[in-house]
């Protein structure tokens, strides 16, 4: 492995100039930028997400690295209900390739509504993305409208059998075995839908990806998750919610990210109770985004290799 | 033999897939931010040649293929099989089907190396090296002086290759042929 950095001495000046800019963009709407800590008792419930566990030399846990600072600037929220971001480090076992890394750099925010919450979210995005890159306003479309044009299904009334006919046609036959519903949708989608969105924000998603956002019936009365995704150059970049605030919700949604932790023979790890709590103290309405800074910054410089526009990135 | 898992998928890699021996060409590793991860990988079958996409949870697992490149020196041919032997100095020989060779018998010449994929310990495929140096059997008599049109004519080469050359060309010359493209590329001195 090379002792040197990855990325050339223009991609650190990109790289400083674009998390600046970044910083400026949320304080001039009124975002406070919070340090938060990098550990945290709980690590994120969903169930695709390894979290890295700590130990202390004696082998006693300590808690987990973030995967994300949600559950802080969730609790500070709850507090202050003020708009706040964080720019952190975050880490995600297992996850290498070209567009991945265990450890990137995340920049969150959360911002307290009264109304059109969802549809400021989505300004908000687009707002980005025609400041900090060439490409103008991204389109918004729905999920439904994507995956109904590639594959002739609706997403929300899906049943398993359908999708597994689906992929066996795309995918080639014996190119998958058989999947629950979210990994095929995941797989589908991440095949045939996201690389060719070159400039878009997708928004409501399957009941089943909606992880910590609220779910509300759609226009054609179809339950789906007020999640708004953007994609830049095929590229997953930022993925906003219209958050939970319902405790007794939010308590059901662990308690099935755990079963299903089960199910699919993935560790089970400590609920995140902080987080209730704060719940039950009273979330104000709002919402919250994570964008990738590393991945943005691949799109901005034209780079196909995330470990380029990373100091030191994982070499493959 | 050892199955690996998709962290362990890189190209070059050689895996059983169906029974088949084939190479992973290449590996992408997917992952939506909230979803499960998967690769997708491009394979090709070392028997058929042809190269096809799969796409396998993270944590599936294939299992090793017993497939190696071996360098060795072509001896001869009877009429069945195509006897190969080891550079090593081992004189180890192997013996290749009609298969194995397929279309590298027009570039097969003796005691010339290629390399030799064995699967299970029996030859799979030949690959011949990227340049040979083949004899012109038949070509006709190109026009004197004719150089500068840059005009060609095709060539018989000593191992039944037809390769199109420049109209200098002369019976009985060595030629240096490309393999990957079948292209003249120039000419090796007299014999």
């Amino acid at each position: 492995m090379s002792w040197r950095p990855s990325a050339a001495y223009s991609m650190l000046k990109a790289r400083a100039s674009l998390v600046a800019g970044l910083r400026q963009f949320l304080s001039g709407r009124g975002s406070l930028e919070v340090d938060v800590p990098a550990i945290s008792a709980a690590p994120a419930s969903d169930i695709w997400i390894d979290s890295f566990e700590i130990r202390d030399p004696d082998g006693k846990p300590q808690g987990y690295l973030l995967s994300s600072p949600e559950t802080y600037l969730k609790r500070l929220l709850a507090v202050y209900a003020e708009p706040m971001h964080a720019l952190v480090k975050a880490y995600r076992a297992n996850e290498h390739g070209l567009k991945h890394a265990t450890e990137f750099t995340m920049l969150e925010w959360y911002r307290p509504a009264n109304k059109d919450v969802f549809a400021t979210m989505v300004q908000d995005i687009s707002d980005l993305v025609v400041l900090f890159t060439a490409f103008g306003a991204p389109r918004v479309v729905t999920y439904r409208e994507l995956f109904e044009a590639q594959f002739g299904l609706n997403p929300h009334t899906v049943t398993l059998p359908e999708l597994t006919d689906c992929a066996i046609s795309v995918l080639g036959p014996g190119a998958i075995d058989s999947q629950n519903l979210d990994s095929m949708l995941s797989i589908l989608f991440a095949t045939d839908i996201e690389p060719h969105l070159v400039n878009h924000i997708v928004i409501d998603f399957p009941v089943v990806q909606a992880s910590l956002s609220r779910v509300e019936a759609d226009s054609f009365g179809d339950f789906v998750a007020k999640r708004a995704e953007l994609y830049l150059l095929g590229i997953e970049i930022a993925n906003g919610y219209y958050e939970l605030t319902d405790v007794d919700e939010q308590q059901l949604r662990f308690i099935n990210d755990e079963v299903r932790r089960i199910e699919f023979r993935r560790p089970v790890v400590p609920r995140d109770e902080p987080l209730l709590q704060a719940l039950r103290h009273g979330l104000p309405e709002s919402y919250g985004v994570a964008l990738g800074v590393d991945r943005l910054l691949m799109v901005i410089t034209g780079n196909q290799r995330l470990a380029k526009c990373m100091t030191f990135g994982e070499v493959q | 033999m050892a199955s690996i898992s998709t962290s362990g998928f890189k190209s070059g890699l050689k895996v059983l897939i169906d029974g088949d021996p084939c190479s992973i060409v290449e590996n992408e590793f997917v992952k939506p931010g909230k979803g499960q991860a998967f690769s997708r990988v491009k394979v090709k079958n070392l028997k058929t040649g042809r190269v096809v996409d799969k796409t396998y949870k993270s944590g599936d697992s294939l299992e090793a293929a017993d497939v190696i490149d071996l360098d060795m020196d072509f001896l001869y041919a009877d009429g069945e099989f195509y006897h190969f032997m080891m550079t090593d100095g081992s004189f180890e020989q192997y013996a290749a089907d009609a298969n194995a060779v397929g279309d590298v018998l027009k570039w097969l010449k003796e005691q010339e190396t290629y390399i030799v994929t064995l699967f299970n310990g029996a030859p799979l495929v030949v690959t011949p090296p990227n340049h040979i140096e083949l004899q012109v059997q038949q070509t006709d008599p190109g026009i004197k002086g004719d150089t500068a049109q840059g005009g060609s004519k095709p060539a018989t080469l000593s191992t039944g290759a037809v390769v199109s050359v420049p109209l200098f060309i002369e019976e009985g010359e060595m030629l240096r042929v490309d393999t990957r493209s079948g292209d003249y590329v120039s000419r090796a001195g007299k014999k």
